[in-house]
């Protein structure tokens, strides 16, 4: 359900950490057309092969415990504005695709019971929380790639009715052997590297870190989530519906909130063909006029953070002036609506946002200027 | 206050079941040739909100804690050469996705939760905030094997389905409200499976800032 937001809810504050930096390094990396994926053993120390990965500096793939993403994660939210979070007035919305899992891979195989405290998710959110700091009222929401809108979602009904003073949605996935290791058995993480919305022979995504935050009011920060909207498809586990009706049924709603907004779109854009087909053709035939970007070929998919890291890079670009565009994909495209190239954002008015996953699922949100 | 009107419900409580009799007793709720690939979670829970007959303009909510957990302790066996059919279906929240790509049942509104001692509450905050006059709510576990003996799976399996309306129509089964509070307490998805299939009233605490009245007509 689209929910124009007649009381608007304002993105007070948002930040990310990927492979590039924080959020201005990886906008300015991203303006440069950098690439953050490098060609890594899908299985880490076990090898495999070699695969197009994004990891954070210094990181590797393999799981450790405690896991070594905890520093940088520390690092992130160090940056959001200062709150009693994870009180009933301040609550938290954690959301993610993998959570701790990879520490299951990493006990079975080395038997080292210390990777069992981050192995399933409340268990690891739940140690996330007492390093944080965090109060009791933490939800979390598991929807493969589009659990950062949940959080979005459910932190702005809060916001709107007046539940919640502010609302903290953190997000993060890290790659481990186990999640690269399944997007291998799938074939579309090969060893090719992703080009977004290009028209070529085969399909292939990266896989990146990623970890954003993003701080919801009813004021601050400039930029209003003006409307929301969800659609889960249920046709196929791993495929979109053919004639593309999911991604049309999730941008119907925003379409009379958008109205006559001079929009361009952040899309999903992995690098898979179908997918990618789908999806742009949609943006095209429905917001004819607004360019169409994705970042995945430089980040990879950062997977159940990807909404909520490519909202703060959004918001990073709509206050530097300058979007970066469609990095690691040369023409042919599929659609003419993909901007390949970093534009100015002046002449625009509003930003749209998506995000699919598994089972079809889509979400999308549009981010105006207040 | 928010609350809902108890329009259906069903509960499973398959005990120490094993999978393969979870499948043959019911099997007959899924299309010929689906249930070989489904697991135990999504049998439970697909057979308890199958009957509620989803539709695209309800809003679903599901908890579950752990998800698929012996489909992930068979894929976690599978390595190094990783199956992609256990990849797909031990990734939460399959349970509900497996019934409703097998009857093709699109809907808008999809919001799966997972949590510890807060996560009935958690799930029914979501459900009487959304925007569908129509809520199905529904959760459940498998019951795990090694994992659950290592405390990363669930030790016991259950399933539930509720149909929530905003208006109270007749023949309602019963009303559950939500009101703030200062009282400090949580409802777990065992103990508000537990309560739902027991029939049992409830007056108290769910989650941090909230509690529960539940009442039956």
């Amino acid at each position: 359900m689209a929910c124009d937001l007649p009381d608007s809810v304002q993105l007070a504050a948002s930040a990310c950490l990927t492979p590039l930096g924080d959020t201005t390094a990886t906008l300015a990396a991203l303006l440069r057309g950098e690439r953050a994926l490098q060609a890594r053993p899908v299985l880490g120390r076990e090898g495999g092969d070699r695969v197009p990965l994004a990891l954070l500096p210094g990181r590797e793939l393999d799981e450790t415990a405690p896991p070594a993403w905890m520093d940088a994660v520390r690092t992130l939210l160090g940056a959001a504005p200062p709150a009693p979070w994870g009180d009933a007035r301040h609550p938290v919305f954690v959301t993610s695709s993998n959570f701790g899992v990879g520490s299951l891979y990493a006990y079975r195989r080395g038997g080292d019971a210390a990777h069992l405290a981050y192995g399933a998710p409340f268990i690891c959110v739940d140690w996330l929380r007492r390093e944080l700091g965090w109060g009791d009222n933490v939800t979390i929401f598991s929807h493969a790639c589009v659990s950062a809108h949940l959080g979005l979602m459910q932190a702005a009904r809060l916001i709107r009715a007046g539940l919640a003073e502010r609302a903290l949605v953190f997000s993060f996935d890290f790659l481990s052997p186990f999640v690269a290791g399944g997007f291998h058995a799938l074939k579309i993480l090969n060893a090719d590297w992703p080009a977004p919305y290009a028209v070529r022979a085969t399909g292939s995504i990266g896989l990146g870190d990623g970890a954003a935050f993003a701080v919801l009011a009813r004021d601050g920060g400039g930029l209003a989530i003006a409307a929301q909207s969800l659609h889960n498809e249920m046709f196929h586990f791993t495929a979109n519906r053919p004639d593309g009706g999911g991604f049309a049924a999730c941008l119907a709603p925003l379409v009379a909130a958008v109205g006559g907004s001079r929009l361009w779109i952040k899309g999903h854009g992995t690098g898979t063909l179908e997918a990618g087909r789908l999806e742009a053709t949609a943006f095209a035939r429905i917001f004819p006029r607004a360019p169409l970007v994705g970042w995945k070929g430089s980040l990879g998919h950062t997977l159940g953070s990807c909404g909520l890291v490519e909202l703060a890079l959004v918001a990073a670009a709509l206050r530097a002036g300058r979007a970066p565009g469609t990095i690691g994909s040369t023409t042919p495209m599929m659609t003419d609506n993909v901007a390949l190239e970093p534009f100015a954002t002046a002449g625009y008015d509003a930003v749209l946002c998506a995000s699919n996953a598994f089972g079809g699922a889509h979400a999308a949100l549009l981010l105006r200027h207040v | 206050m928010f609350e809902r009107h108890i329009q259906a419900i069903r509960t499973d409580d398959p005990g120490r079941e094993e999978p393969m009799a979870t499948r043959e007793r019911l099997q007959g709720g899924f299309a010929p040739g689906a249930v070989r690939r489904m697991t135990q979670l999504g049998l439970l829970v697909g057979a308890a909100v199958g009957e509620l007959a989803p539709t695209e303009d309800d809003t679903v909510v599901y908890a579950s804690a752990f998800g698929e957990t012996r489909t992930l302790a068979g894929f976690l066996d599978s390595f190094p050469a990783a199956s992609p059919t256990l990849f797909q279906t031990s990734v939460h929240p399959s349970g509900v996705q497996q019934v409703l790509i097998g009857r093709q049942r699109s809907v808008r509104d999809f919001f799966p939760l997972s949590g510890g001692p807060y996560l009935a509450g958690q799930a029914l905050l979501v459900a009487l905030l959304a925007a569908t006059p129509r809520v199905l709510v529904c959760g459940g576990e498998e019951r795990g094997t090694w994992m659950a003996e290592c405390g990363v799976a669930s030790p016991r399996a259950f399933a539930f389905a509720l149909a929530l309306t905003t208006a109270p129509g007749e023949g309602a089964l019963g009303r559950l409200a939500l009101t703030q509070t200062s009282e400090r307490g949580g409802l777990s998805l065992p103990d508000w499976f537990d309560v739902l299939h027991r029939r049992q009233s409830f007056a108290g605490p769910v989650m941090p800032g909230w509690q529960l009245k539940l009442e039956w007509s």
